[in-house]
């Protein structure tokens, strides 16, 4: 410790670190420190997480279709905490996503967008923007099935914009079809384009957020007198604390847990990766991931002459919508009891996405539990391992038919007679008869009518 | 103790207990393969019927390498020797002193380095030169007449055989 002191003495009488660090620590709190200021430190420590274990997966990652799905193999299972650094990886990104989330819920919640703090604003959802690109484009790396078909079909989504979708699509994937050309730009896009377009902006929001300063809290009594504008003299009057020790002292605390869980989801919650990818396996059923999935449920909903309207004009309002925020909301008040349609609309926001998600996510993985035969059933599913051959929504190989919507195009009827006899119903199949009773057809039989 | 100082310690030890939870496993992580040796699996170099007393026979065979996540085939080559005893003896095809590829004399009898003029005879003895140590002997196996060798290289230079 007095080593570092000493070294610190050195360098400061060189170099003149004291009005800089006093600088950083000293930034006024107005209203003073809060739990709830946590969530943009938190996204900052998930970045840079990111940024850490992203650079030591590329030490044996293979941007290249015959190579990449092999490489990350040998990540998970060949090298000493493979698996923990790519899991610290794909849950960083979730988390990355939660905290951005409940960054800008509160940014909004507090009217903190307001004037003077539009530019800092603007900034911000540029990097949300950036955050759902590295998603986005991380999410082919791995170059299995999953990775392929997802994002086969997010780049077919941009096909629908009238006029120039053909050509962008076409760019986005380097060329005709889905293949080398565009792995080798989407991991250019993620390691060295996006990182380093967000380390700008986020040292860009940084210094706005120095020159102007946090926006604290939204009662006027304690926070009116802010921003650069303020004279310095005024600026002192406010109620109001340093940022450092308590808010420095919150936001360690936070980060600390945010690892914990982050660590302790990669060691706990292995996540496989599926079969490598095949173009030519087109009964894959890609599911997107769970922060996409309010938005994949949505397009379920609108058909032919609609669908654009989900594509692009939707998402195109929205983030345009919320880029000019700030210019759009001209209410000046920031207590959001005082601002009711803002907070109305914000909620009813919210209710729309997670009410999708809910939606999307029953659609997909439950299995009504009222009924305890389908349950068995799909017990007996795994226990005979009929994921061997057969698949259900991306998990299990693809030697027999994909069973994810099998409750859509086979009656009970058939299902019964199938498994007594798989070929009398399907000449030429290799399926075996196995041997269950009455009770077990029931059930498996249930839990195949459930899948649709 | 002072709450500031409190906080400061507190804030001091959540953040090196993360950079310790993370630099373990980094460092872990970027050196592990490389101090894995390859498990090296017999290779079927020939057929001993081929090999008659007392003249050596350079062979060669294709085997395959992990190389990372890709699995490739190189060829190696070794020299076989079947003794006056009937024995069979198997060298690396480097000569012990800087790694050259040596070669079967068979008008003189010995095994000849072209790069600094090491001579070993059949055995593997050093008859003169710079070499510090007989030619290396790879371990081998005879199955239904055909010979399987395990390919293994050593330092050379040195007057102690090390594997590398």
């Amino acid at each position: 410790m007095t080593i570092i002191r000493a070294i610190y003495g050195w360098l400061d009488r060189r170099l003149r670190l004291k009005p800089i660090e006093e600088m950083l620590l000293n930034e006024p709190i107005p209203g003073g420190a809060s739990w709830v200021y946590v969530f943009g430190s938190a996204t900052l420590f998930l970045f840079c997480l990111q940024l850490l274990t992203g650079m030591f997966l590329a030490v044996y990652y293979a941007p290249t279709p015959d190579h990449a799905y092999d490489s990350i193999r040998f990540i998970m299972s060949s090298v000493a905490f493979g698996a923990f650094v790519r899991g610290l990886h794909h849950w960083g990104a979730s988390a990355m996503v939660v905290a951005i989330g409940l960054h800008m819920l509160q940014v909004y919640l507090y009217g903190a967008y307001k004037p003077p703090r539009e530019v800092m604003w603007m900034v911000g959802v540029a990097l949300f923007l950036l955050t759902l690109g590295f998603a986005f484009s991380g999410y082919l790396l791995p170059w299995d099935q999953k990775a392929y078909w997802a994002t086969q079909i997010g780049v077919n989504m941009v096909g629908t914009i009238p006029w120039i979708g053909g050509d962008l699509v076409r760019i986005i994937r380097g060329g005709e079809n889905l293949g080398a050309l565009t792995l080798t730009r989407f991991f250019a896009l993620h390691v060295l384009f996006l990182p380093l377009m967000t380390l700008g902006l986020v040292l860009l929001h940084l210094f706005i957020l120095r020159r102007i300063g946090p926006a604290g809290s939204f009662e006027e009594r304690r926070a009116v007198v802010t921003g650069a504008t303020v004279p310095e003299e005024r600026r002192r009057e406010t109620l109001s604390e340093p940022f450092y020790p308590r808010q420095v002292f919150m936001d360690a605390v936070v980060a600390g847990g945010v690892f914990l869980v982050v660590a302790a989801l990669a060691l706990l919650l292995p996540f496989p990766m599926a079969d490598k990818a095949d173009p030519s396996d087109t009964s894959f059923k890609p599911v997107p991931e769970w922060y996409f999935l309010f938005y994949y449920q949505g397009l379920k909903y609108v058909h032919g002459s609609f669908e654009p309207l989900a594509t692009w004009i939707l998402p195109m309002v929205f983030y345009t919508v919320l880029m000019f925020l700030p210019f759009i909301d001209r209410n000046p008040v920031r207590h959001p009891a005082r601002r009711p349609k803002a907070i109305l609309i914000g909620a009813a926001f919210l209710v729309g996405v997670f009410g999708l998600m809910a939606i999307s996510l029953q659609e997909i993985y439950s299995v009504p539990t009222t009924d305890p035969s389908m349950v068995r059933g799909r017990e007996l599913y795994s226990k005979l391992q009929c994921n061997g051959c057969h698949r259900i929504h991306g998990s299990g190989a693809a030697v027999g038919p994909d069973l994810s919507y099998v409750g859509r195009v086979r009656d009970r009827d058939w299902l019964i007679r199938h498994f007594n006899n798989p070929r009398a119903v399907a000449p030429g199949s290799f399926m075996p008869a196995f041997p269950l009773n009455p009770t077990e057809m029931n059930d498996l039989t249930n839990y195949m009518l459930s899948l649709k | 103790m002072e709450r500031r100082t409190f906080l400061t310690r507190i804030t001091g030890f959540i953040l090196g207990l993360i950079g310790l939870a993370l630099s373990i496993p980094l460092v872990g992580y970027v050196v592990s393969p490389a101090f894995r040796r390859q498990a090296q699996d017999w290779a079927e170099a020939g057929g001993v019927h081929e090999l008659s007393v007392g003249d050596p026979k350079e062979l060669s065979y294709l085997v395959t390498l992990q190389d990372g996540w890709m699995k490739t085939t190189a060829v190696k080559s070794v020299w076989a020797v079947r003794q006056p005893d009937e024995s069979v003896t198997v060298f690396s095809p480097l000569c012990t002193h800087l790694g050259c590829g040596y070669h079967w004399d068979s008008d003189d009898r010995e095994f000849k380095c072209p790069c600094h003029n090491s001579i070993f005879d059949i055995t593997g003895r050093v008859l003169s030169g710079p070499a510090p140590r007989p030619l290396d002997r790879l371990p081998f196996k005879v199955e239904k007449e055909r010979l399987f060798v395990i390919y293994k290289q050593f330092k050379s230079g040195t007057s102690k055989q090390i594997e590398l």
